[in-house]
């Protein structure tokens, strides 16, 4: 991730990469609860094949092949990827929770017309005029649409007063 | 003429007006997540079926394939009008595409992709027509444990073939197979990785994973100072192309289908390959060969051709056998089981009116998209024209609509935001993403082929070997997997595959 570990040669001082390091540690955790939980689901059975059984081999996968990929990074560091933009990743996923946090309580249309707002005006900066336009769209618009147009029925507010005044 | 008569009926059936409209449908958003360079096909499938999801399963399937091959047209088009390509398959158009554009003949070498792509599609399609009856029958011939076999060559295929290394391949792999248990086990019924919550005991819904990991993840790796490309559609005068375009690019269309056509039937190939070692032959067997990079015909017309035939003829697998070769073909294997079909030789039998109703639908979508692509050109390059924060936006509210509309339930949009962290995460540590589709829509095949063999062997895993035909394929899967140790090195088309 660091220019540093773009600049050093590989094979002889270089480093594997934090972010790969990570990655291997998380996949072989990830591998060994699969282990541990399906062999408590049991492998094998009178019957033949128990619950467990596959995703135990799974697991193993999981875990063998990050210890070969930790194996290879370690002889040969990859070259660091090209990192991501901080800030799109978290103006996005906070926007998406908050949005299906909101979504059941104020309803489709109120919640998307606040989130598309937000990704126009505030990050895109777009006018007024043409995010008004879009959110309206994008929020109103594709309610009556999916409701009328294609029978897919999109939630509406649990509260009362909202619900009343048609959202 | 069993067959052709059975195609007659499937022409009937695709002809009536709301299919016609389907396809149409499919087509014109086929055309445009091909245009839109950060939406690719996988998730532009995936994000699209909750839209079918209240039509009949043919109009659902009918859409949805046009969609599918829409795509493949579309990305055409920025390829030749801005050098970037729409879909990876298009990657290497972009060469003798945009050199064209550059001489003034970006008209003329849209018409000749948009009817390479046409005469490769359709000549897969008669492919299909006539493999379906004597593969299906072949197919019913298979038990659980050939099955299953199949379904292990397929895979392993994949993961060999996928990105630069087999080991992030098989964590791909792995990982989608884990994602697919999630949820009662379909033999025992006991809950499998539901961590208490009542919400996954009907497993992980598929869509919200595959829009997570496909497509919100594109949108996480965007740069925020990314441009709107200023581009300009060629005049409806310049479209059509000299008698010497035409004259050089009919070898290189005929070269094409076959390049792509053979591929297509291979599962792990995916169009990209297709269209790049039909390049590859131009390079070799063209007369112009010295004029590719500059601006040649054939460097248009033969890789277009290829990835169409190449996308139809990736349908035969799954329509004849079952089994997908690639990973749209997996998300629309995923489509056809939530309508309650199964791709394989029991769609001939149980439900023949739809599986020829949905073949003839593609002769029909490829002659739309061929009317609809060109002409509507300037269409297509003003949705270019659309500010990129106006079209995140837009695919955002796409994305959430179409995962909040599986279930009616707001706890799939949380699904496909971590799914969409997830495939951020093994994009930047360059995992490939095709191998765990195509394990997430094959696993509880798999699984449920793997256990039902080990019932009828009581057990003992020598089903697989006793039997000719499976030990025949668990043998070719075993070399597949272990061809690194072998030290087979896979040509260059494949370790520089993008879409891998």
């Amino acid at each position: 991730m660091t220019t540093e570990s773009l600049m050093t040669k590989p094979e002889s001082a270089a480093r594997v990469a934090p972010s790969v390091l990570t990655g291997i540690g998380a996949f072989t955790a990830v591998g060994l609860y699969v282990l541990v939980s399906s062999a408590s689901l049991g492998l094998w059975t009178s019957l033949g094949p128990g619950p467990g059984l596959f995703p135990f081999a799974m697991g193993g996968v999981l875990v063998s092949m990050s210890a070969l990929w930790l194996v290879q990074e370690l002889r040969r560091p990859s070259a660091a990827a090209e990192g991501i933009d901080r800030g799109v990743v978290i103006s996005v996923v906070v926007s998406l929770v908050v949005l299906a946090l909101l979504m059941d309580l104020l309803g489709f249309q109120l919640s998307m017309f606040l989130f598309l707002l937000y990704h126009l005006k505030l990050r895109g900066q777009r006018t007024w005029l043409s995010s008004l336009i879009i959110a309206l769209a994008g929020s109103v618009g594709a309610f009556y649409a999916f409701n009328y147009g294609l029978n897919v029925a999109l939630p509406v507010s649990a509260f009362t007063p909202l619900n009343l005044i048609g959202f | 003429m069993d067959t052709l008569n059975e195609l007659l009926g499937g022409f009937a059936a695709a002809m009536t007006w709301q299919n016609l409209i389907f396809a149409f449908l499919g087509c014109l958003l086929g055309t445009i997540i091909g245009v839109l360079p950060g939406v690719g096909p996988v998730a532009g499938v995936a994000l699209l079926i909750p839209l079918t999801l209240n039509l009949d399963p043919t109009g659902s399937i009918i859409m949805l394939c046009a969609i599918f091959y829409g795509t493949q047209y579309g990305g055409t088009i920025t390829s030749v009008l801005l050098n970037t390509p729409g879909e990876a398959s298009s990657a290497i158009t972009t060469i003798d595409g945009y050199a064209m554009t550059k001489l003034g003949r970006a008209g003329a070498a849209l018409t000749l992709a948009a009817v390479g792509s046409f005469v490769g599609g359709t000549v897969a399609t008669i492919g299909l027509v006539a493999a379906a009856k004597p593969l299906g029958e072949l197919g019913l011939l298979v038990g659980p444990p050939e099955f299953f076999a199949l379904m292990v060559v397929g895979i392993s295929l994949l993961v060999a073939l996928a990105g630069k290394s087999m080991v992030k391949a098989l964590i791909s792999g792995a990982l989608g197979l884990l994602i697919s248990m999630v949820g009662i086990d379909p033999v025992a019924g006991a809950p499998r990785f539901t961590f208490g919550m009542d919400r996954l005991l009907d497993g992980v819904s598929f869509v919200a994973v595959i829009v997570g990991v496909f497509g919100l993840s594109e949108i996480l790796s965007y740069r925020k100072n990314s441009k709107t490309p200023l581009v300009h559609a060629p005049g409806m005068r310049s479209l059509l192309p000299s008698r010497t375009e035409w004259r050089r690019s009919a070898p290189a269309m005929a070269r094409g289908t076959g390049v792509g056509f053979g591929l297509g039937l291979i599962p792990g190939m995916t169009g990209s390959v297709s269209s790049l070692l039909s390049y590859a032959a131009e390079k070799k067997f063209s007369r112009f060969r010295n004029e590719l990079g500059k601006g040649a015909v054939e460097g248009v017309a033969g890789p277009e051709t290829a990835n169409n035939a190449h996308a139809n003829a990736a349908l035969i697998p799954l329509f004849t056998l079952g089994i997908p070769a690639s990973p749209t073909i997996a998300v629309l294997m995923g489509a056809f089981l939530q309508q309650g079909l199964t791709p394989g030789p029991a769609l001939f039998t149980e439900h023949s009116d739809i599986a020829w109703a949905i073949i003839a639908s593609l002769f029909i979508g490829n002659v739309l998209l061929l009317l609809l692509n060109v002409p509507l050109v300037g269409l297509w390059t003003s949705i270019l024209r659309v500010p990129t924060p106006i079209l995140t936006a837009l695919i955002l509210l796409f994305m959430v609509i179409g995962a909040y509309t599986i279930n009616f339930d707001v706890f799939d949009v949380f699904v496909m935001i971590g799914f969409g962290l997830l495939g951020l995460a093994l994009r930047n540590l360059d995992i490939p993403l095709a191998p765990m589709v195509l394990t997430l829509v094959l696993g509880p095949l798999m699984e449920r082929s793997l256990r039902e063999s080990l019932e009828i062997s009581q057990g003992d895993f020598s089903i697989f070997t006793s039997r000719p035909i499976s030990a025949v394929l668990i043998g070719l899967g075993v070399l597949i997997i272990c061809s690194p140790l072998l030290k087979v090195r896979k040509p260059k088309a494949l370790t520089e595959d993008p879409e891998a």
